[in-house]
Protein backbone atom coordinates (compact mmCIF):
# COMPACT_ATOMS: atom_id res chain seq x y z
CA UNK A 1 0.00 0.00 0.00
CA UNK A 2 1.08 3.45 -0.72
CA UNK A 3 1.49 6.40 1.44
CA UNK A 4 0.24 9.42 0.28
CA UNK A 5 0.30 13.19 0.88
CA UNK A 6 -3.36 14.86 1.47
CA UNK A 7 -4.42 18.28 -0.03
CA UNK A 8 -7.72 17.99 -2.04
CA UNK A 9 -10.46 19.31 -4.21
CA UNK A 10 -13.18 18.31 -2.39
CA UNK A 11 -14.80 19.78 -0.16
CA UNK A 12 -17.68 19.00 2.27
CA UNK A 13 -20.49 21.38 2.33
CA UNK A 14 -22.38 22.27 6.14
CA UNK A 15 -25.08 19.77 5.13
CA UNK A 16 -22.96 16.88 4.76
CA UNK A 17 -23.08 17.02 0.87
CA UNK A 18 -19.71 17.31 -1.23
CA UNK A 19 -19.01 19.90 -3.73
CA UNK A 20 -16.06 18.70 -6.15
CA UNK A 21 -14.10 21.40 -7.87
CA UNK A 22 -12.64 20.00 -10.72
CA UNK A 23 -11.76 22.33 -14.16
CA UNK A 24 -13.48 21.47 -17.43
CA UNK A 25 -10.66 19.88 -18.82
CA UNK A 26 -9.82 17.51 -15.81
CA UNK A 27 -13.63 16.80 -16.35
CA UNK A 28 -13.37 15.78 -19.80
CA UNK A 29 -10.15 13.89 -19.30
CA UNK A 30 -11.39 12.15 -16.35
CA UNK A 31 -14.61 11.41 -19.22
CA UNK A 32 -12.21 9.86 -21.68
CA UNK A 33 -10.64 7.82 -18.79
CA UNK A 34 -13.96 6.40 -18.11
CA UNK A 35 -14.75 5.51 -22.03
CA UNK A 36 -11.24 3.75 -22.06
CA UNK A 37 -12.29 1.83 -18.17
CA UNK A 38 -15.56 1.10 -20.13
CA UNK A 39 -14.29 -0.17 -22.93
CA UNK A 40 -11.63 -2.53 -21.34
CA UNK A 41 -14.88 -3.97 -19.31
CA UNK A 42 -16.90 -4.53 -22.18
CA UNK A 43 -14.49 -6.72 -24.09
CA UNK A 44 -15.38 -10.71 -24.20
CA UNK A 45 -11.61 -12.14 -23.31
CA UNK A 46 -10.09 -12.23 -20.23
CA UNK A 47 -7.73 -9.11 -20.27
CA UNK A 48 -4.55 -9.26 -17.74
CA UNK A 49 -5.00 -5.91 -17.05
CA UNK A 50 -7.80 -6.27 -15.23
CA UNK A 51 -7.02 -9.31 -13.10
CA UNK A 52 -7.00 -6.85 -10.10
CA UNK A 53 -10.49 -5.81 -10.83
CA UNK A 54 -11.77 -9.69 -10.90
CA UNK A 55 -9.73 -11.17 -8.52
CA UNK A 56 -9.62 -14.98 -6.73
CA UNK A 57 -11.92 -15.26 -3.45
CA UNK A 58 -10.65 -18.57 -2.32
CA UNK A 59 -7.32 -19.07 -1.79
CA UNK A 60 -5.85 -22.45 -2.88
CA UNK A 61 -9.19 -23.89 -3.82
CA UNK A 62 -9.47 -23.68 -8.07
CA UNK A 63 -13.05 -25.50 -7.77
CA UNK A 64 -14.80 -22.90 -5.10
CA UNK A 65 -13.05 -19.99 -6.76
CA UNK A 66 -14.01 -21.20 -9.96
CA UNK A 67 -17.97 -21.52 -8.66
CA UNK A 68 -17.56 -18.17 -6.64
CA UNK A 69 -15.98 -16.42 -10.10
CA UNK A 70 -19.79 -17.94 -12.51
CA UNK A 71 -21.76 -16.81 -9.74
CA UNK A 72 -19.83 -13.23 -9.09
CA UNK A 73 -18.33 -12.07 -11.91
CA UNK A 74 -21.16 -10.76 -13.63
CA UNK A 75 -22.38 -8.75 -10.39
CA UNK A 76 -18.79 -7.18 -10.08
CA UNK A 77 -19.15 -6.67 -13.98
CA UNK A 78 -22.56 -4.97 -13.40
CA UNK A 79 -21.63 -2.84 -10.16
CA UNK A 80 -18.46 -1.45 -11.84
CA UNK A 81 -20.77 0.22 -15.14
CA UNK A 82 -23.00 0.92 -12.34
CA UNK A 83 -20.03 3.75 -10.50
CA UNK A 84 -18.44 4.51 -14.15
CA UNK A 85 -22.57 5.77 -15.11
CA UNK A 86 -22.85 7.38 -12.23
CA UNK A 87 -19.30 8.57 -12.37
CA UNK A 88 -20.48 10.20 -15.63
CA UNK A 89 -22.96 12.23 -13.98
CA UNK A 90 -20.79 13.40 -11.13
CA UNK A 91 -18.86 14.89 -13.58
CA UNK A 92 -21.10 16.53 -16.13
CA UNK A 93 -22.45 18.12 -12.69
CA UNK A 94 -21.72 21.28 -10.89
CA UNK A 95 -24.52 20.31 -7.96
CA UNK A 96 -23.55 19.34 -4.54
CA UNK A 97 -23.18 15.77 -4.36
CA UNK A 98 -24.55 12.90 -2.02
CA UNK A 99 -21.73 10.37 -0.15
CA UNK A 100 -23.16 7.53 -1.90
CA UNK A 101 -22.53 9.44 -5.61
CA UNK A 102 -18.95 10.52 -4.15
CA UNK A 103 -18.54 6.69 -2.77
CA UNK A 104 -19.54 5.90 -6.70
CA UNK A 105 -16.72 7.82 -7.78
CA UNK A 106 -14.21 7.21 -5.61
CA UNK A 107 -14.47 3.24 -6.64
CA UNK A 108 -14.57 4.43 -9.95
CA UNK A 109 -10.90 6.25 -9.45
CA UNK A 110 -9.47 3.25 -7.53
CA UNK A 111 -10.57 0.66 -10.61
CA UNK A 112 -8.49 3.07 -12.91
CA UNK A 113 -5.43 2.96 -10.71
CA UNK A 114 -5.73 -0.82 -10.65
CA UNK A 115 -5.84 -0.81 -14.31
CA UNK A 116 -3.51 1.26 -14.52
CA UNK A 117 -0.79 0.18 -11.63
CA UNK A 118 -1.15 -3.22 -13.23
CA UNK A 119 -0.20 -2.19 -16.61
CA UNK A 120 2.56 -0.31 -15.17
CA UNK A 121 3.51 -3.24 -13.16
CA UNK A 122 3.66 -1.13 -9.70
CA UNK A 123 5.63 -2.14 -6.79
CA UNK A 124 5.99 -1.33 -3.17
CA UNK A 125 9.25 0.36 -3.14
CA UNK A 126 8.60 1.61 -6.94
CA UNK A 127 10.27 4.63 -6.70
CA UNK A 128 8.90 5.89 -9.56
CA UNK A 129 5.69 6.30 -8.08
CA UNK A 130 7.03 9.20 -6.77
CA UNK A 131 9.74 10.86 -9.03
CA UNK A 132 8.58 9.96 -12.71
CA UNK A 133 11.84 9.96 -15.26
CA UNK A 134 10.41 11.77 -18.32
CA UNK A 135 12.15 9.79 -20.79
CA UNK A 136 10.68 7.08 -19.43
CA UNK A 137 8.10 5.89 -22.14
CA UNK A 138 4.99 5.05 -19.22
CA UNK A 139 6.10 8.79 -18.45
CA UNK A 140 2.46 9.60 -19.30
CA UNK A 141 0.66 6.82 -17.75
CA UNK A 142 2.70 7.64 -14.57
CA UNK A 143 1.35 11.00 -14.35
CA UNK A 144 -2.02 10.02 -14.48
CA UNK A 145 -1.37 7.60 -11.98
CA UNK A 146 0.11 9.35 -9.49
CA UNK A 147 -2.80 12.18 -10.74
CA UNK A 148 -5.28 9.34 -10.07
CA UNK A 149 -3.92 8.56 -6.59
CA UNK A 150 -3.83 11.99 -5.18
CA UNK A 151 -7.37 13.13 -6.06
CA UNK A 152 -8.15 9.26 -4.77
CA UNK A 153 -6.77 10.58 -1.34
CA UNK A 154 -8.58 13.88 -1.65
CA UNK A 155 -11.80 11.82 -1.99
CA UNK A 156 -11.19 9.61 0.83
CA UNK A 157 -10.18 12.43 3.07
CA UNK A 158 -13.39 14.34 2.77
CA UNK A 159 -15.61 11.16 2.93
CA UNK A 160 -13.55 10.05 6.63
CA UNK A 161 -14.54 13.60 7.65
CA UNK A 162 -18.03 13.34 7.19
CA UNK A 163 -17.38 9.69 8.65
CA UNK A 164 -15.66 10.76 12.12
CA UNK B 1 -31.62 -72.11 19.09
CA UNK B 2 -31.10 -69.08 16.91
CA UNK B 3 -27.30 -68.53 15.42
CA UNK B 4 -24.90 -66.19 16.77
CA UNK B 5 -25.30 -63.34 14.61
CA UNK B 6 -21.88 -61.84 13.29
CA UNK B 7 -21.03 -58.49 13.56
CA UNK B 8 -20.26 -56.43 10.07
CA UNK B 9 -17.56 -54.51 9.71
CA UNK B 10 -18.47 -51.89 7.86
CA UNK B 11 -15.99 -49.77 5.53
CA UNK B 12 -15.00 -46.37 7.21
CA UNK B 13 -16.85 -43.69 5.03
CA UNK B 14 -14.66 -41.02 3.14
CA UNK B 15 -15.03 -37.78 4.62
CA UNK B 16 -12.19 -36.11 2.51
CA UNK B 17 -14.43 -34.10 0.80
CA UNK B 18 -17.01 -33.13 3.45
CA UNK B 19 -16.89 -29.22 4.46
CA UNK B 20 -16.78 -29.10 8.41
CA UNK B 21 -19.95 -27.25 8.60
CA UNK B 22 -18.46 -25.78 12.52
CA UNK B 23 -15.46 -24.26 11.32
CA UNK B 24 -15.91 -21.10 10.52
CA UNK B 25 -14.54 -18.88 7.42
CA UNK B 26 -12.09 -15.93 7.33
CA UNK B 27 -12.02 -13.31 5.42
CA UNK B 28 -8.37 -12.02 4.65
CA UNK B 29 -7.45 -9.30 2.74
CA UNK B 30 -4.05 -8.86 1.06
CA UNK B 31 -1.51 -6.02 0.70
CA UNK B 32 -0.69 -4.78 -2.53
CA UNK B 33 1.46 -1.96 -4.15
CA UNK B 34 -1.79 -0.07 -5.83
CA UNK B 35 -4.33 0.49 -2.51
CA UNK B 36 -3.81 3.46 -0.74
CA UNK B 37 -3.95 3.08 3.09
CA UNK B 38 -6.21 6.08 3.82
CA UNK B 39 -8.44 4.30 1.37
CA UNK B 40 -7.83 0.52 2.58
CA UNK B 41 -9.08 2.09 5.82
CA UNK B 42 -11.76 4.14 4.78
CA UNK B 43 -13.00 0.74 2.97
CA UNK B 44 -13.25 -0.99 6.44
CA UNK B 45 -15.02 1.24 8.87
CA UNK B 46 -17.51 1.52 5.58
CA UNK B 47 -17.93 -2.27 5.20
CA UNK B 48 -17.95 -3.50 8.32
CA UNK B 49 -18.81 -0.43 10.51
CA UNK B 50 -15.37 -0.58 12.35
CA UNK B 51 -13.59 2.36 14.48
CA UNK B 52 -10.83 4.38 12.64
CA UNK B 53 -8.58 2.56 15.14
CA UNK B 54 -9.51 -0.49 14.39
CA UNK B 55 -9.99 -0.68 11.11
CA UNK B 56 -6.35 1.53 10.84
CA UNK B 57 -4.87 -1.24 12.92
CA UNK B 58 -6.06 -4.08 10.77
CA UNK B 59 -4.85 -1.82 7.28
CA UNK B 60 -1.07 -1.77 9.47
CA UNK B 61 -1.27 -5.63 10.02
CA UNK B 62 -2.07 -5.58 5.82
CA UNK B 63 0.64 -3.32 5.36
CA UNK B 64 3.18 -4.48 7.42
CA UNK B 65 2.24 -8.69 8.03
CA UNK B 66 1.28 -8.98 4.42
CA UNK B 67 -2.28 -9.58 5.18
CA UNK B 68 -4.97 -9.90 8.07
CA UNK B 69 -8.40 -11.28 8.63
CA UNK B 70 -11.30 -8.77 8.72
CA UNK B 71 -14.07 -11.13 9.34
CA UNK B 72 -15.10 -14.06 9.71
CA UNK B 73 -18.67 -16.54 9.86
CA UNK B 74 -20.54 -18.91 7.73
CA UNK B 75 -19.77 -19.54 4.22
CA UNK B 76 -22.48 -17.59 3.20
CA UNK B 77 -21.33 -14.43 5.01
CA UNK B 78 -17.53 -14.72 4.18
CA UNK B 79 -18.67 -15.11 0.29
CA UNK B 80 -20.64 -11.85 0.87
CA UNK B 81 -18.06 -9.93 2.48
CA UNK B 82 -15.21 -11.17 0.29
CA UNK B 83 -17.46 -9.85 -2.95
CA UNK B 84 -17.67 -6.46 -1.48
CA UNK B 85 -14.34 -6.39 -0.96
CA UNK B 86 -13.50 -7.40 -4.39
CA UNK B 87 -16.33 -4.45 -5.53
CA UNK B 88 -14.34 -2.08 -3.12
CA UNK B 89 -11.15 -3.09 -5.35
CA UNK B 90 -9.23 -4.94 -2.41
CA UNK B 91 -7.46 -8.05 -2.76
CA UNK B 92 -9.75 -10.60 -0.41
CA UNK B 93 -9.93 -14.14 0.06
CA UNK B 94 -11.32 -16.64 1.99
CA UNK B 95 -10.90 -19.77 3.59
CA UNK B 96 -11.81 -22.20 6.44
CA UNK B 97 -10.26 -21.36 9.89
CA UNK B 98 -7.35 -23.77 10.85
Amino acid sequence: MRRRKQSGPVDVTPDGMFVLNLADDERQSFNHFLDELESLLNQETDDGRLRRLFPTAYHNDALHDAEYQRLMRSELLQSRHTAIEISRRVLDSHDALSEGDLMQFMQTINSLRLVLGTMLDVSETDEAQEIINEDDPNAPQMHLYAYLGWLLECVVDALQNSLD
Amino acid sequence: MRPVEQPVIADEPDTSDIVDLDTPWIVLVWNDPINLMSYVTFVLQKLFGYSNEKATELMLDVHEKGRAVVSNGSRERAELDVYRLHDHGLWATMQQDS
